[in-house]
């Protein structure tokens, strides 16, 4: 599985040359409306946005293909239960069980608002180098000691995953199989605590070497931001788009559950 | 097991930020430089190893450990939860932004719920203390984690009464195969490397959380 977000924060586009911190203030604002849409119309028009912008960044769809997979597993069932469950008159009865259309209504209401997130949140992170995003939320008054976890545990994450692989590969090439069966699951208690003693020991090096470079908890970074009339203009006129999908979500004609929802 | 993007209402998500930031405060209080690698490393541990697939069925589980998270780090387990949590909304798009909060009470309180169950365990005379204390542990961590979650939902609308019932179930057999895997992996470090396990009397996990 390819972990790293930023591989493709090299290509040239708009979203690209943004303003990092600006870019993250103005996107993570339109997400938040995003996921507070009530009308199926809207959340549509938050859906082709986010598509508008994936498109835009130049990133490939392959790239965010796992994000929306997840969503798919992850909300699947919400199709199947909610208009089965939904409190009020079904509109028919199907196998004995009630079926409600606004129970469909609001799982289909979800999942276009989660597709239309997940696609958001792909592109703000896929198109600038993560170490600099991460800056970009410090200077966001992000507190910075989560900014240097965060830093941290993204660079050990693929330490930690080609060990882990390893580790795998051998206890395969021993005959290990994984079954549901108490024997598996001690064996992968083991397998975890294997890891972790490995991991602590290393922890203990490298804080010894980052002493020796002469760390004292803060990370300095080469990395200068400015802002340009053109990054504002692109913030306003994605901050002006949540404002107008709000008002019209709110305002506008369209049916909102009578009940269960807000 | 995180909850998605689209699904909860506002003054939810807005109560799971409140509670993110009242709990990051409390627990991380007089952090020490030297602990900001440290919970950072484990946290990639975890994240990791909540890759592990294991066979059920026709489908598989993951682990979500954060059960674990609670015996190793004591109350740093939450920076450790959110931090993981943030990480997999922002690489995977697993979970979400806007949900960062809610998911990271839930797991994140999960696995200071186990902290204290697991520190329990010195005030029974038992052989496998860290075997039985850590599966308390796991259990108790997953199975808080259910309840918020399907709180979260209750508290969102009527509507969805009967996906919090669905998702309270699943997390009993997740349950199970947590409460195996932490209580042998607790047992494990208890033989291998106990100043690893947080609450041992007397080393640095204990101080940290005084």
């Amino acid at each position: 599985m390819a972990l790293d977000i930023d591989r493709y924060a090299h290509l040239e586009s708009p979203l690209q040359r943004w303003d990092p911190r600006l870019k993250i203030a103005a996107l993570g604002l339109f997400i938040l409306v995003t996921a507070l849409l009530q009308t199926i119309p809207m959340a549509m028009v938050a859906l082709i946005c986010g598509a508008a912008l994936l498109g835009l960044s130049g990133l490939p769809l392959r790239f965010i293909s796992h994000g929306l997979s997840f969503v798919l597993v992850f909300l699947l069932p919400f199709f199947i239960i909610m208009p089965f469950s939904y409190p009020g008159d079904p509109a028919f009865h199907w196998l004995g069980l009630g079926f409600a259309w606004e129970g469909l209504r609001l799982a289909s209401l979800i999942f276009l608002k989660a597709l239309a997130i997940v696609m958001m949140t792909f592109t703000l992170f896929g198109s600038s180098r993560f170490d600099i995003s991460m800056l970009a939320l410090q200077h966001l008054r992000c507190p910075r000691v989560v900014v240097q976890m965060l830093l941290f545990t993204y660079r050990y994450t693929y330490v930690f995953l080609g060990e882990m692989r390893r580790m795998h590969t051998s206890m395969r090439a021993r005959g290990f199989i994984a079954r549901m069966d108490p024997a598996t699951l001690r064996v992968y208690g083991h397998f975890v605590g294997t890891l972790l003693v490995r991991s602590f020991e290393r922890t203990e090096r490298v804080y010894k070497a980052m002493l020796a470079k002469g760390y004292q908890g803060e990370l300095h970074s080469l990395v200068t931001f400015r802002a340009e009339a053109a990054d504002y203009l692109k913030a306003l006129v994605v901050l002006a788009g949540g404002v107008v999908l709000l008002y019209a979500d709110r305002a506008g004609p369209w049916r909102v559950a009578a009940q269960g929802w807000y | 097991m995180h909850i998605s993007e689209g699904i909860l209402s506002a003054p939810v998500l807005t109560a799971g930020f409140a509670g993110t930031a009242v709990l990051a405060a409390a627990t991380m209080r007089k952090l020490d430089m030297e602990e900001v690698p440290k919970i950072s490393v484990i946290t990639s541990v975890f994240f990791v190893a909540s890759l592990i697939k294991i066979p059920l069925g026709p489908a598989s589980v993951h682990l979500i450990l954060n059960g674990l998270v609670g015996v190793v780090l004591g109350w740093r387990a939450f920076a450790a939860i959110m931090l993981g949590i943030i990480l997999q909304a922002v690489i995977f798009g697993h979970g979400g932004i806007t949900v960062i909060g809610v998911n990271s009470v839930m797991l994140g309180g999960g696995g200071l719920i186990a902290y204290l169950v697991w520190q329990q365990r010195f005030r029974f005379q038992l052989k496998r203390r860290a075997l039985v204390f850590g599966a308390l542990a796991g259990a108790a961590g997953t199975i808080s984690s259910g309840i918020v979650l399907a709180l979260a939902l209750v508290t969102t609308g009527e509507a969805f009464q009967a996906v919090a019932a669905t998702v309270l179930a699943a997390h009993v057999p997740i349950m199970l195969i947590e409460a195996a895997v932490v209580g042998a992996c607790a047992e494990f470090l208890q033989r291998v490397k106990p100043d690893i396990l947080a609450g041992q009397q007397g080393d640095r996990a204990g101080r940290a959380a005084g």
